[in-house]
């Protein structure tokens, strides 16, 4: 073969229509058909040293293509060789990208311990299964048996009992699946909140007793009835004892604040009538704790006065009413106690006003509750009259029987905290005091109790609640769980006293309750 | 068990970003520590977190104070200031989230509601609208804080007349503000119930009353 002769077919103008004509020529056919038998008649070798050569590769496992139109062997890619060196040297930087992958992965996993409280029993489940981590073979944690906690690999529960309050950074170790010395261990910062225990948090500050209307922290009070005289010591019974206390609220304890709180008690010995009084100041009015005591005061005396001075009529007017329950009857009867209770009602709020001019102060600065109850045994059963404005509740309980009697409605706004008051002039009005008036002959009762919101709200929560006989049976064995109300039992009101100080979570109001038993 | 909820409604416009939410963040945190260590609060508080910037989120829905944690806060590159939608969401959630009075269920207190900004709102339109709505929510207060010379407070002053100013929004005076906050938080556990107002404690140097 001459290249001399192919020269000139490969002029860079003509490329195209020179080469044609090359190769048609005979001389160059028969040329390159003869190369090409002996090419393929010869047996396939590998070149024996080229630079590209990979590995170790055995060349008997080469696989070649023979193509007609391109002359050329064409080796596949090798399989990796699995041999030790080749597996060490991959695995290395396997192993490293798996590392940054986790590193990376754990950055971007939100771990968030649940709150804790010192002193309650603290449990959290933390499985990296659930985290998406399952490439974790350990969990580790170092800061948690610092605050009584620790961490169980066998139940993956976070334990213990929190002891100390704080935000607390927990670190959280990751080793993963096949962890051996050297490798490396994935940290990651976790918050851990523990709350104080709110019953260490309580302060009890002693009122100041330099401070207007200053009045004590705690009152408890008990009237002993004795037996009726009977003839000659025959048919002599007993007759019910009343008993109060009014305790001042963890909230004001707390800062030291006085009781708004009040109640009056007291059994007129010529009469035979009881009178009982609850009252709460509003804890947002400045002068509420003189605003309750003027109320029960005021309504106490005025109606013990009134009582005495009328009290045939009125014994009269019930007798009517009990053999007759007719509406007149009852027009009759309410009437006359619209112009006792009412009108003692109505002298607590002049007489709140009076003192509120006194001091140059507004009438809502004296802001109270007041629930009244005037009660007396007859012949034929108890007459109990009550009065009621705010919050709290009136109720006449008999355990054997399971009667229950609401006397009137708590006074209560859409948000907690927002009741009436004494000393609204719209409850003044004639008809509201006339509506707020209650009445009811009962056969005997367990107990007639009259309480603030700092006791109903946490032994009752609702309003519908407070007419559940269940929550009264539940109330009444708590009561008498702790406090001896057996017949002139004088104890009762210190032991009283001491219930009050019940424990309710978010209930740390004053709490005043006065009981007819 | 009566719930004191609290809603925060916090400015994350692009202005804020940097120092200024950084600071926030950290006046949060000190906010809720000391929160936490009033025993009234840890028993009653709830908290909701609102933010505003061209989007508004409900960032954390009302949640009691004892099993609290807070969320992230991020702040975009830049962008309007959304107050008037933040009030928006934020009469929905008051409306879907407190509770009201009823025989068989004991109601909320009434809601404090802390809105805290560095500028103003740019739907001051629906900003107008929605203030006699916000209105009817009967919060028991509402407190905003013009925070940085470039806010404005007539809008504000038209919402509540609680309107106060920091001159700076560095974390000293955030700190500041939120211990203020807290300290009303806990003042306002207690004062409702004869008025509507709340007594709120003396604001702290740093915070001006905007009259």
């Amino acid at each position: 073969m001459n290249f001399n002769d192919i020269v000139p077919y490969l002029d860079p103008a003509d490329k195209e229509e020179s080469l044609k004509e090359f190769f048609g020529r005979e001389d160059i056919k028969s040329f390159l058909s003869e190369k090409w038998k002996e090419y393929t008649d010869t047996e396939v070798t590998l070149p024996k040293d080229t630079d590209e050569q990979p590995l170790s590769v055995q060349p008997e496992e080469i696989q070649t293509v023979t193509n007609p139109e391109t002359p050329v062997d064409m080796p596949f890619i090798p399989s990796i060789p699995d041999d030790e060196e080749t597996r060490a040297r991959y695995q290395s930087l396997f192993s490293e990208t798996r590392h940054e992958m986790f590193s990376r992965k754990l950055k971007g996993t939100h771990i968030q311990f649940q709150n804790g409280k010192v002193n309650q029993p603290y449990q959290m489940l933390l499985d990296v299964m659930d985290l998406g981590m399952p490439e974790v073979g350990r969990l580790e944690f170092i800061g948690l048996n610092e605050i009584g906690l620790n961490f169980n690999p066998e139940t993956c529960l976070v334990e213990g009992i929190p002891t100390t309050s704080g935000d607390f950074k927990i670190k959280l170790q990751c080793y993963l699946q096949d962890w051996k010395e050297g490798d490396p261990v994935f940290e990651k910062p976790v918050t851990l909140i523990i709350n104080p225990d709110p019953r260490a948090l309580w302060n009890s500050i002693p009122t100041p007793e330099d401070i207007p209307y200053y009045k004590p922290d705690s009152d408890c009070k008990y009237v002993k009835i004795g037996r009726t005289k009977g003839f000659l010591g025959m048919g002599a019974e007993n007759r019910k004892d009343m008993v109060a206390a009014s305790q001042r609220g963890r909230s004001h304890a707390h800062e030291g604040k006085p009781r708004d709180d009040d109640f009056s008690i007291i059994h007129n010995d010529n009469t035979e009538w009881y009178t009982a009084i609850v009252a709460d100041g509003a804890g947002s009015a400045e002068y509420s704790r003189k605003g309750s005591e003027i109320a029960c005061r005021t309504v106490s005396e005025v109606c013990d006065t009134h009582l005495t001075k009328y009290s045939k009529e009125i014994d009269e007017l019930i007798k009517d009413f009990d053999r007759d329950n007719s509406d007149s009857k009852r027009k009759k009867l309410g009437d006359a106690l619209y112009n006792i209770l009412g009108s003692a009602v109505f002298k607590a709020y002049k007489n709140i006003e009076q003192e509120a001019v006194g001091n140059d102060a507004q009438l809502k600065d004296y802001s109270t509750t007041l629930l009244v109850a005037l009660s007396k045994k007859y012949k034929f059963g108890w007459f109990v009259a009550t009065f009621w404005v705010g919050d709290g509740g009136i109720g006449i309980y008999n355990k054997e029987t399971g009667y229950l009697k609401i006397m009137g409605e708590p006074d209560g706004g859409d948000f907690a905290g927002q009741t009436r008051f004494l000393t609204m002039g719209e409850v003044m009005q004639p008809t509201e005091i006339y509506k707020r008036l209650r009445f009811e002959i009962v056969e005997d009762f367990t107990a007639l109790v009259l309480m603030t919101d700092g006791v109903t709200d946490p032994k009752f929560e609702t309003d519908s609640n407070l007419q559940k006989p269940e929550k009264w049976d539940a109330l009444w064995k708590d009561i008498t769980s702790k406090v001896e109300l057996t017949d002139d039992n004088e104890a009762s009101a210190q032991q009283l006293l001491k219930w009050l100080d019940f424990w309710s979570p978010g209930n740390h109001d004053d709490r005043t309750i006065a009981i007819i038993y | 068990m009566r719930r004191l909820p609290v809603y925060l409604l916090l400015d994350t416009s692009g202005s804020m970003r940097g120092e200024p939410i950084e600071s926030v963040k950290v006046g949060l945190e000190s906010m809720v520590a000391s929160l936490r260590q009033d025993p009234f609060a840890l028993e009653s508080v709830y908290i909701s977190i609102i933010t505003f910037d061209r989007d508004v989120k409900q960032l954390l829905p009302l949640t009691a104070l004892e099993h609290l944690q807070l969320p992230e806060i991020v702040t975009p590159e830049s962008g309007p200031t959304h107050l008037g939608a933040a009030l928006e969401m934020l009469c929905q959630k008051v409306d879907s989230e407190v509770k009201l009075s009823s025989a068989d269920e004991k109601g909320d207190w009434m809601p404090l509601l802390f809105i805290m900004t560095d500028g103003k709102p740019s739907d001051l339109q629906k900003y107008n609208q929605m203030i006699p709505q916000v209105r009817n929510r009967n919060f028991a207060g509402i407190i905003a804080c013009a925070a940085g010379v470039k806010a404005d407070t007539q809008p504000l002053l038209a919402l509540t007349n609680q309107v106060y100013s920091l001159d700076t929004t560095d974390s000293s005076t955030f700190r500041q503000f939120f211990k203020w906050v807290s300290a009303s938080v806990s003042v306002g556990n207690r004062s409702v119930g004869a008025s509507n107002d709340i007594a709120l404690p003396p604001p702290p140097p740093e915070i001006h009353t905007v009259i």
